[in-house]
């Protein structure tokens, strides 16, 4: 596996969607679409509801034909290819197991569809059945299963067909948490052992960030940062992203001095001092990470009134309010904190190189 | 269990009416049926199928039944599908003219089968402006006419349970057949045909059971030429006064329709039990 490093444009793709532009009954919803994605890459399109990442997907699939643009995969355009014959096979967020067909029968369904001779079909329905550990389920009616049991078998489906790129939707939303997160693990050292090129669609940031090397943030049709977590996460190119990819403090105010790269912005709290050179007099939006926050005076210091302490077990959650105004500051601490007492004053400081600022949008 | 006697004491106006209104009569036809002169007797069954015009018409009766529920299943399959697919307006369209139809009375309809099939009828002419027949073919009066007439009068009792049931069926079924790999023909009959299933058994049973009891319709389209059961059982009530003939082909008659229905019924569970 390729280490992927962030949103190098040199990166030789393996899927090419160029200029995508969709509407449905005259709302567009994406427009000048473009994503790319390596071979045995691991990628994610992460966004709220409503923001087009489904309908790319589906694109991709050949299941949504797109008004314009072209895709293209390993180099070959199936812009046109009606989705049976592109090789890309899809997991829904419901699964879509064929509930008058047992689980070998679900499992055999695409090996039959490409008239595969009938004595190969069993062999390979019973390898990928004890791949996702479902052997001893392989006459059993769909219906019978359980939440996870059915996604095991929806990803031994697509397994078996050996499709060149598989696309899975939300696969993860219908499980509860605990085998949420194992079925996480096992799906992605799953796919990592075939080398498999896949792409996840979730509207959960912890998702995304747990399966994927690289995320798409998607947002009303565009993609607004396309990088791996960790970049995604520190470095976090809009408001949008940094709102949806992990929690953070949020603080409008306005420059009000900048001197050389660091500028003085002036919020309701007070005074902030964050990396860049924006004009003065433009307004802003300030974000800090939770955990980069920490108590006591920093290069910016801000005092609040404790308004709760969560202990959440590895670590703890203060949240704050400004004496001056209303702004909530969400600083975390690592371990257990005790002996903190709502409506306590305390500081919150944090460095200057990690306040976020991003031009407020008008 | 108290709960549920209480409840159960609803369905108890119902039950009542059709005991007295409907369970009754029909029991004491069905033993007319079984008696001579007060005594047990499979006489009148044996005299019936014993009879060579008698097991013509019961014949009749039911191919006209069976050819029937093929033509309209063939035409209510393809509507089922487009009317699945359908949206907004054009879903009210096809339930309109659906449902529509059906509070026209029967005799309108056959009337107006009458009037397109008669010798100098809608359809002779256009067959004749057309050049394709020089002398107007006969089509009233046939078995033909009769099973087109009746496939169109029952149609939507084919088209509805076939449209509820794709209507039920989750869209993502063909498209993850699709991502799979199958063709159209392919994901149609592996999936949507036999998820369909249930509705056609349904539809099947619905128009066969209308069909072979129908009265109106063949008596306006065949007339006297050709009998069906039905019409067999209102002359030998009205016309030759025999009750227990008319008894016996009532009761085979219900035969028919029960085993239909359980039939069906067993068909629809057997398919039912695998999803």
């Amino acid at each position: 596996m390729q280490s992927s490093a962030g949103t190098e444009p040199d990166k030789r793709a393996y899927l090419d969607v160029v200029g995508v532009g969709k509407a449905f009954k005259g709302t567009t919803v994406m427009s000048d679409m473009d994503f790319r994605v390596a071979r045995g890459e691991l990628v994610s399109l992460l966004g709220p509801s409503g923001c087009g990442k489904t309908t790319l997907l589906r694109i991709i699939a050949g299941l949504t034909s797109a008004d314009a643009g072209d895709i293209l995969l390993d180099g070959r355009a199936i812009t046109r290819v009606p989705a049976h014959r592109r090789n890309i096979s899809v997991v829904f967020q419901s699964y879509a197991l064929f509930p008058h067909l047992t689980v070998a029968e679900n499992v055999a369904f695409g090996l039959r569809a490409r008239h595969v001779p009938k004595g190969d079909i069993a062999p390979k329905v019973s390898e990928a059945l004890q791949l996702v550990r479902m052997s001893d389920f392989a006459d059993r009616p769909v219906a019978a299963l359980s939440g996870g049991q059915q996604q095991r078998v929806a990803v031994a489906r697509v397994l078996v067909v050996d499709p060149v790129l598989l696309l899975l939707d939300e696969p993860f939303s219908a499980l509860d948490r605990k085998l949420r997160e194992t079925m996480q693990v096992e799906l992605k050292s799953l796919l990592r052992d075939r080398n498999m090129t896949a792409i996840f669609v979730t509207h959960d940031q912890e998702e995304a960030m747990g399966v994927s090397d690289r995320i798409a943030v998607m947002n009303a049709g565009r993609i607004e940062q396309f990088a791996t977590p960790s970049e995604l996460y520190a470095r976090p190119q809009s408001a949008f992203v940094m709102d949806f990819v992990g929690l953070s403090t949020r603080m409008r105010g306005r420059v009000k001095q900048v001197e050389g790269d660091v500028m003085q912005i002036d919020t309701a709290s007070g005074m902030v001092r964050a990396p860049g050179a924006l004009g003065i007099g433009t307004d802003v939006t300030i974000g800090i990470r939770p955990e980069l926050i920490q108590q006591g005076a920093g290069e910016n210091t801000i005092t609040v009134t404790l308004a709760d302490a969560m202990v959440l077990g590895a670590k703890t959650q203060l949240h704050g309010v400004s004496h001056a105004a209303e702004d909530r500051l969400l600083c975390e601490v690592p371990g257990i904190q005790t002996g903190m007492d709502r409506g306590q004053d305390v500081s919150f400081g944090w460095s200057v190189k990690d306040t976020l600022v991003y031009e407020a949008a008008h | 269990m108290r709960r549920l006697d209480h409840i159960g004491l609803l369905a108890l106006p119902g039950l009542s009416f059709l005991a007295v209104i409907f369970a009754l009569p029909l029991l004491l036809l069905l033993l007319k049926s079984f008696q001579i002169d007060g005594q047990f007797s499979l006489e009148e069954y044996r005299l019936f199928f014993s009879d060579e015009y008698n097991m013509s018409v019961l014949w009749r009766t039911l191919r006209v039944a069976a050819l029937t529920t093929l033509l309209a299943l063939v035409i209510a399959y393809p509507t089922a599908i487009a009317m699945s697919r359908a949206n907004g307006i054009w879903l009210s369209i096809f339930l309109v003219a659906m449902v529509l139809p059906m509070s026209v009375g029967v005799v309108v309809k056959a009337f107006a089968w009458s009037i397109i099939f008669r010798t100098r009828g809608v359809l002779n002419d256009l067959l004749m402006s057309l050049g394709i027949t020089e002398a107007p073919i006969r089509m009233l009066f046939t078995e033909t006419a009769l099973i087109i007439g009746a496939a169109n009068v029952f149609l939507p009792f084919m088209v509805l349970p076939i449209y509820a049931v794709l209507r039920q069926m989750d869209s993502r079924l063909p498209e993850a057949a699709a991502s799979l790999g199958a063709t159209p023909v392919f994901r149609f009959v592996n999936v949507t045909l036999p998820l369909s299933l249930p509705g056609v058994v349904a539809g099947c049973a619905f128009v066969f059971s209308l069909a072979v009891s129908m009265y109106v319709i063949p008596s306006l389209i065949v007339g006297e030429r050709q009998q069906t059961l039905s019409m067999l059982t209102a002359r030998s009530f009205l016309f030759l006064r025999n009750e227990a003939l008319g008894a016996t082909i009532s009761s085979i008659l219900l035969i028919i329709a029960v085993s239909v229905v359980l039939g069906s019924s067993w068909l629809a569970n057997r398919l039912g039990a695998r999803s």
